[in-house]
């Protein structure tokens, strides 16, 4: 009865170890910890890579900040991928990624996004203080998108038309793919989010630009070797791939900025690219 | 090894393991961190708004619940079958499609018709007690139906040929025989709505002091990559949690027993 018992235990878990998604690890395989924001081109991209050189590319998607927290957690992983420069910022600051490795894979440029056909007619940032309208933001805390839409708000709006919008946002995304869902569900009439946005659901949502003078940072996507690898130099030359021309390629195709001079071309001035803003704290209740 | 032996050592087996668990968080508590919560404006509020919303959706699932339940267990009707069935339902598409769900149906006409004229749900408390109230229904339901099942339906019949209407034999003798039973469906219910988070995130969205429960403002800790802080809120939540069940038990469990 006893050995019959341990015969089923061994089984269950020699079962669960064949049936988990842990990825195999092996000489020939990196472990990427990405944001899931850029998750298409990403898989793309690493379907590619492995055709051309047999190593096998496992890709673990999520929330920039929580992978960052799983790969450190696991102590593993070959390559940290965020969704946004900030959580790069923090995990060079915590030591989890090697500094010298990063590189920036692509460019975003903050925008309004409404529903396709702009039902509302919402042209500009002050039609966000228009009464009566719900208007959504990643939630500043730990979404970039978020900080970035705060950022304008702080330096364009008077006292009193930051206070009809926040009077208009009814709450925070808890991610940037979500900030997009809220058009496409309609559970916002506008978000300040990114430009690509509109590429990512084309048939329901619908960007609308802001002036130049209104964008005070182009925000970027960076990539870098995680302090866990086994395997520095195939990190490297992966992150190399998708840096370069092939990889550059997908992202263009994904509607990306690949090289910030498209991006300020499509903006119509040079600005700053990255860096890290302080979110007041009447964002963020602590 | 006898039956007692053995069977308590499985009871204590599973202590050690959720206990271990909870044990293994002290890895990365930093007490200034959990003091710093538990000080926190915004922690306070995130306890009180989890309380509340688990509280209203379990009542408001059982109050739904006793009926459906009780027909199920009592009647042969048309779509029992697929009643029956659909109980299941939140548990098998998951709390996050739950939530999506609920979100595609908020984009439908009636959805759609509901909140403009009605309740706001998305991005609101009105839309964390329906997150929670949905996820809960169908296995309150369960529980109740088999806590019915268990009364005799002898002694309905008996009340009724004592001149009792279906509603006073339901009230005076089927319903507090149950009352355990009703009593576990509750706290089940409860606790199971305190820890939901996949379909609230999904309606409610994170905003801190307007929508942010306990289990929204722990992964939005992880979202930040903060580890500690992570940490010292599923302290408090387990602490708010287990607590306020002990506490219930220690009251209901007077009230079964009366």
């Amino acid at each position: 009865m006893h050995s019959a018992i341990i015969k089923i235990l061994i089984g269950a878990f020699a079962l669960g170890g064949c049936l988990s998604g842990a990825p195999a690890r092996s000489a020939e395989s990196l472990l990427i910890f990405a944001g899931a924001a850029s998750k298409p081109p990403t898989e793309e991209a690493a379907k590619l890579y492995e055709q051309k050189t047999g190593v096998k590319v496992d890709l673990v998607f999520g929330g920039s900040g929580s992978v960052l927290a799983q790969m450190k957690l696991a102590k593993q992983g070959d390559i940290y991928f965020p969704g946004s420069s900030d959580y790069m910022e923090k995990a060079k600051r915590a030591g989890d990624v090697f500094a010298d490795s990063e590189k920036t894979i692509v460019y975003l440029i903050s925008a309004i996004n409404v529903a396709k056909g702009n039902p509302l007619g919402i042209r500009t940032l002050r039609d966000l203080t228009r009464p009566g309208l719900h208007v959504a933001i990643g939630n500043p805390e730990t979404v970039c998108v978020g900080a970035y839409a705060v950022e304008i708000i702080e330096k364009e709006f008077t006292a009193a038309e930051k206070a009809a919008f926040q009077r208009n946002l009814i709450n925070y995304t808890e991610s940037c793919e979500k900030t997009a869902t809220a058009i496409s569900l309609k559970m916002a009439d506008a978000v300040i989010g990114w430009s690509v946005f509109e590429h990512w659901d084309p048939a329901r949502i619908e960007t609308v630009r802001l002036p130049a003078t209104q964008v005070r940072r182009i925000g970027y996507i960076p990539i870098a070797v995680s302090k866990f690898t086994k395997n520095n130099a195939s990190a490297r030359r992966f992150i190399d791939f998708l840096a370069g021309p092939e990889g550059r390629k997908i992202f263009a195709r994904h509607n990306y900025f690949a090289t910030v001079e498209e991006a300020k071309a499509w903006l119509g001035a040079a600005k700053p690219v990255g860096g890290e803003y302080t979110v007041p704290p009447e964002w963020i209740k602590k | 090894m006898n039956l007692r032996r053995t069977t308590i050592i499985a009871a204590l087996l599973v202590l050690a393991l959720y206990g271990g668990l909870i044990i293994s968080l002290g890895w990365f508590l930093k007490l200034s961190t959990l003091h710093g919560m538990l000080t926190s404006v915004r922690t306070l509020f995130s306890i009180q708004l989890s309380l509340i919303a688990a509280t209203v959706a379990a009542f408001l699932a059982i109050l739904l619940a006793v009926p459906a339940a009780y027909a199920l267990s009592r009647y042969r009707f048309r779509g029992r079958e697929v009643v029956d069935t659909i109980l299941e339902f939140p548990i098998i598409v998951s709390p996050a499609a739950l939530g999506a769900i609920l979100l595609i149906f908020f984009n439908n006409p009636l959805g759609e018709w509901i909140q403009a004229h009605g309740v706001r749900f998305v991005f609101t408390f009105a839309g964390v007690v329906l997150a929670q109230f949905i996820t809960i229904l169908g296995v309150a339901v369960r529980l109740l139906k088999t806590s019915f099942d268990e009364v005799p339906l002898e002694l309905e019949t008996v009340a009724r040929s004592l001149g009792a209407t279906p509603r006073r034999a339901f009230f005076t003798v089927t319903l507090p025989l149950a009352r355990r039973g009703l009593l576990a469906a509750f706290i089940l219910a409860w606790a199971k709505a305190l820890g939901e988070f996949g379909a609230t995130i999904m309606v409610a969205g994170t905003m801190a002091m307007r929508t942010e429960t306990l289990p929204i403002a722990i992964f939005m800790r992880l979202a930040g990559a903060d580890i500690e802080g992570t940490v010292a809120l599923i302290l408090v939540l387990v602490a708010t949690g287990l607590g306020a069940l002990s506490l219930s038990r220690w009251l209901l469990g007077k009230v079964a027993h009366a």
